[in-house]
């Protein structure tokens, strides 16, 4: 038996402990078959024969399955094994004595990295602590929710003040002087943006095919973001194109692809989204580790097989502002001014500034503001960025849209928030609240693929996106594990789970009385917590 | 027969000084009333006559709202002109006779008696009608057309629009009618538009024929147009709306279906990659199994312990692990006393 030593990695110090009922156990090896990281093994453990004595015994061998300790294949709870035991025999149990950040950091002399959102501060969240406080049914008078007619739509799009919109009388008639932004009315939530590299190809297709059917089949008009990982130029030379809004990030990958296939499309994309920062990693570009890059990856970005980094600004500039006029004009300026053009930013301290100064930019070629909170999720993060950077999205949309109110001038630039939307498993609610406090319209990912069957959570279970280990097939490129994800019921699981959100919204818009979108009616909300009410300026009632 | 004038000079008799005196009229035996009212509310409403088996009547001129407003069986109403809104609301078993229009509501909640309308009546009409079988059904005979939104909710009873001098009209129910319809039938000539999608427009049966035939006939002499029997009886002209009968969801066309006739034809990603989306099981076996075992021939002693212990039955008696029985468990690897088996990652990615 090998010697053990006390400085060296032991099942002691890992997140998840592995709990098996060998009474229970039929050997069938459907566990250790199972698990995508290897972190059980059958195993030949030598026990002492019953009656025996100290003095003479004899051992047996008998066959179990044992934990494999080591940084890069421990369990990470993902639960797998005990979907496929048929007796219920073993199961990851949480360890609360782990010390397997220290051990991990110490030995390797690295960051931990991995995938998911925040393990910190899931409790307490401003939006759980808020309530639709508005419904009297005397002073409003509620909607139907089921029978009204809704207009669940918001602009994607730079809005023009009236006295903005260029018309010019002409003798008797009304002319246009000038050309007007270019405007979309698109359902007010936007999926988005996840990579082809950082999910698979079958759930970046699923949530595509998600999308066209939405909009063709349901009538509900989403669209959705491709993320910065390459788009097939057969979705770009298709009908389809018209629901994506394309992202441009510090990386450009696949742009050529994009710029090469112009001549052939017979649609505009929705939009285009540049990509700043992102609300689970601000300060950081992209992350894309090595072992997902797969050969399709490869190509369709352009890149060998590396660990792909993504660097924190837009590069070839030399002030942020003139970054930012430099992308947007030539955004712009891509699709002839026929596309409207976005920015995605980390939500911040300075994020008011930042929208401040969109708002003022005599162009007008910004038409769109999203704001990424904290509680977002990435395929691929240094642990620290996720845990201990970022800001919360509620006071940010809330203040951004009161500085627009101030100058007249809300609505102009359409917000949307995102990050962590759902978290705690009420997404329409999260949707209403932040469109009430003034987002014209919410973006969620992460959402996307727990309704696709992720198992992770925001405790520490699984998280092992960067891995390309994804026990589910969603953020993999092995092909033995893409191909445990079955696109049509993903794609199935999305289309019914945003259909369930449509009625959930019409369900808090119609007590409220609204048939369009209640943005910035803050009136509507309450909240019992004081701290809350004095910063978003809503009614604090105890 | 009492003769009741509500106005004197400029003195207004108020709707409970009426009301009141109506009823100490009834309680003292009096069954028939000629009414001059000045807009009083809720007159022949609630009210029955002493003798069960006399008719309480009432004829009026000038009434103000809910005419008749919880009527009750035994009571007769003939209005001579038109009335503002609620006319027959929540009518129990009343007649009402309004010769000229309805405001809007009218025989909103009737749940049984007759109301007869020589107009038209306004929004919401018919509104949540409905009918214990118990009682009467509750019927609603209009000779022009409604306002919109006219028998929302509906529970059950019957309407008739004869929709008599609205051949410009684009419905004869206005907007949106029948919306959260689950009971009863509208019978309804002329042009209907926009009605709600949980209600189907359908064409007469017999029975329907012989229902409206009889009917028909009342009515008009109700309203004094029995002229109008030939014109309105063309029954060509008639549909009725009911709601759709068995509330079937709607189907929609399968993921599957959309992916393989509408979707880019071999997927997004078929320039890259082959995807036959097949899904792989948990614990499979062949290209979905994690881990594949290698058999090292210059370890292997012959013990067999592997061919025996495989729990797949996978190693065959010369050591071949067939892949397509073989989910990849480690089994063989673990009990190999030589480590002739060992476990290799399945690294394989989703490739051409």
């Amino acid at each position: 038996m090998a010697a053990v030593k006390v400085n060296e990695l032991h099942k002691e110090d890992l997140p998840w402990i592995i709990e098996y009922d060998e009474s229970k156990c039929i050997q069938c090896g459907k566990c250790t078959a199972v698990c995508s990281f290897g972190a059980i093994s059958p195993c030949v453990e030598m026990r002492k024969k019953s009656g025996g004595t100290p003095e003479k015994s004899e051992l047996e061998k008998v066959l179990v399955v044992k934990q494999n300790v080591g940084f890069e294949n421990h369990c990470v709870g993902c639960g797998m094994c005990t979907a496929v035991c048929p007796n219920g025999a073993i199961k990851a149990v949480r360890n609360l004595d782990d010390r397997y950040a220290i051990r991990y950091r110490a030995e390797k002399g690295e960051s931990l990295k991995r995938g998911g959102r925040s393990n910190l501060n899931t409790e307490g969240r401003t939006l759980d602590k808020i309530k639709i406080g508005r419904i009297s049914q005397m002073t409003d008078p509620s909607l139907d929710a089921i029978r009204h007619t809704f207009e669940i739509k918001t602009p994607f799009g730079r809005v023009l003040s009236a006295d903005k919109l260029g018309f010019d009388v002409d003798g008797n008639n009304i002319i246009q002087s000038r050309p007007l932004p270019p405007n979309r009315w698109v359902y007010p939530v936007i999926f988005g943006d996840m990579s082809i590299g950082a999910i698979s190809s079958r759930m970046w297709e699923a949530i595509a095919i998600a999308t066209a059917y939405l909009n063709e089949k349901v009538g509900l008009p989403i669209v959705m973001c491709t993320g910065e990982g390459g788009i097939p130029v057969s979705l770009l030379k298709s009908r389809y194109l018209k629901y994506m809004i394309l992202q441009i990030a510090s990386g450009h990958f696949g742009w050529n692809r994009i710029i090469e296939t112009m001549p052939e499309m017979v649609e505009d994309p929705a939009g285009i989204l540049i990509k700043i920062g992102q609300g689970a990693k601000p300060g950081d570009g992209g992350l894309l580790m090595a072992n997902k890059v797969s050969q399709y990856v490869q190509e369709i970005r352009g890149v060998p097989k590396a660990d792909l980094m993504s660097p924190p600004t837009h590069q070839g500039l030399y002030s942020i502002e003139e970054s930012v006029q430099k992308m947007f004009l030539s955004m712009n300026a891509a699709f002839n001014f026929r596309v409207p053009v976005a920015i995605k930013v980390a939500a911040s301290v300075t994020s008011v500034s930042v929208y401040n100064n969109l708002l003022r930019d005599p162009y007008n070629i910004v038409g769109g503001f999203f704001i990424d909170g904290f509680a977002g999720g990435t395929g691929a993060a240094h642990e620290i960025s996720l845990n201990h950077t970022g800001h919360p999205i509620t006071s940010k949309v809330r203040d951004c849209y009161l500085a627009a109110v101030h100058q007249g001038r809300q609505g102009e630039i359409p917000l949307f928030a995102g990050g962590g939307l759902g978290q705690t498993g009420s997404f329409a609610a999260d949707a209403f609240k932040l469109i009430c406090l003034g987002a014209n319209g919410v973006f969620t990912g992460r959402h996307l693929l727990q309704i696709a069957g992720c198992c992770g959570n925001d405790t520490e279970k699984c998280n092992a996106c960067s891995t390309g280990n994804c026990p589910a097939g969603i953020a993999s490129q092995k092909a033995c594990l893409t191909k445990r994800l079955d696109v049509d019921k993903v794609a199935e699981n999305i289309v019914n789970y945003m259909i369930a959100t449509d009625i959930e919204l019409r369900k808090l818009m119609a007590p409220v009385g609204c048939s369009t979108l209640p943005v910035g009616r803050s009136d509507a909300l309450i909240t019992v917590d004081r701290h809350i009410a004095q910063r978003l300026d809503i009614q604090y009632s105890i | 027969m009492e003769r009741i004038e509500t106005l004197n000079n400029e003195n207004r008799m108020s709707t409970q000084e009426l009301l009141q005196l109506i009823q100490s009229k009834i309680d003292g035996g009096c069954t028939e009333f000629e009414i001059n009212a000045c807009g009083q509310h809720n007159i022949g409403g609630s009210s029955w006559a002493k003798d069960k088996n006399k008719t309480l009547r009432f004829v009026l001129k000038n009434p103000g709202q809910r005419v008749g407003a919880m009527g009750m069986k035994g009571t007769s109403i003939v209005v001579e002109g038109s009335v503002p809104a609620d006319t027959g609301w929540l009518n129990s078993g009343s007649e009402i006779v309004v010769k000229g229009d309805c405001g809007d509501t009218a025989a909103h909640c009737a749940a049984s008696g007759e109301i007869y309308v020589g107009g038209r009546v306004g929004a919401r009409s018919g509104a949540l009608m409905k009918h214990d079988p118990k009682f009467k059904l509750p019927e609603f005979w209009v000779l022009k057309n409604t306002g919109s939104f006219s028998f929302e909710f509906m529970g059950g009873g019957v309407a008739v629009i004869c929709g008599y001098g609205c051949e410009d009209l684009k419905s004869v129910l206005g907007e949106r009618s029948c919306v959260g319809m689950v009971g009863g039938t509208v019978y309804v000539r002329g042009a209907v538009e926009n009605v709600a999608s949980c209600v189907e427009i359908l064409p007469l049966a017999q029975s329907d024929i012989d229902f409206l035939t009889s009917g028909m006939e009342r009515f008009l002499s109700k309203i004094d147009r029995s002229e109008l029997k030939k014109e309105l009886t063309n029954w060509s002209e008639w549909h009725k709306i009911q709601p759709v009968a068995v509330k079937t969801k709607q189907q929609r066309m399968s993921i599957k279906e959309f992916r393989e006739t509408e979707w880019i034809e071999g997927g997004i990603f078929g320039e890259f990659i082959n995807d036959d989306f097949s899904v792989n099981v948990l614990a499979g076996t062949g290209e979905s199994r994690c881990r594949i075992p290698e058999w090292n021939k210059e370890l292997c002693v012959g013990c067999n312990i592997c061919v025996k212990n495989c729990p797949q039955k996978a190693i065959s008696s010369d050591y071949v692990s067939d892949s397509e029985k073989c989910i990849g468990c480690g089994i063989c690897a673990a009990l190999c006393p030589k480590s002739a088996w060992s476990m290799v990652d399945n690294n394989k990615e989703i490739t051409k």
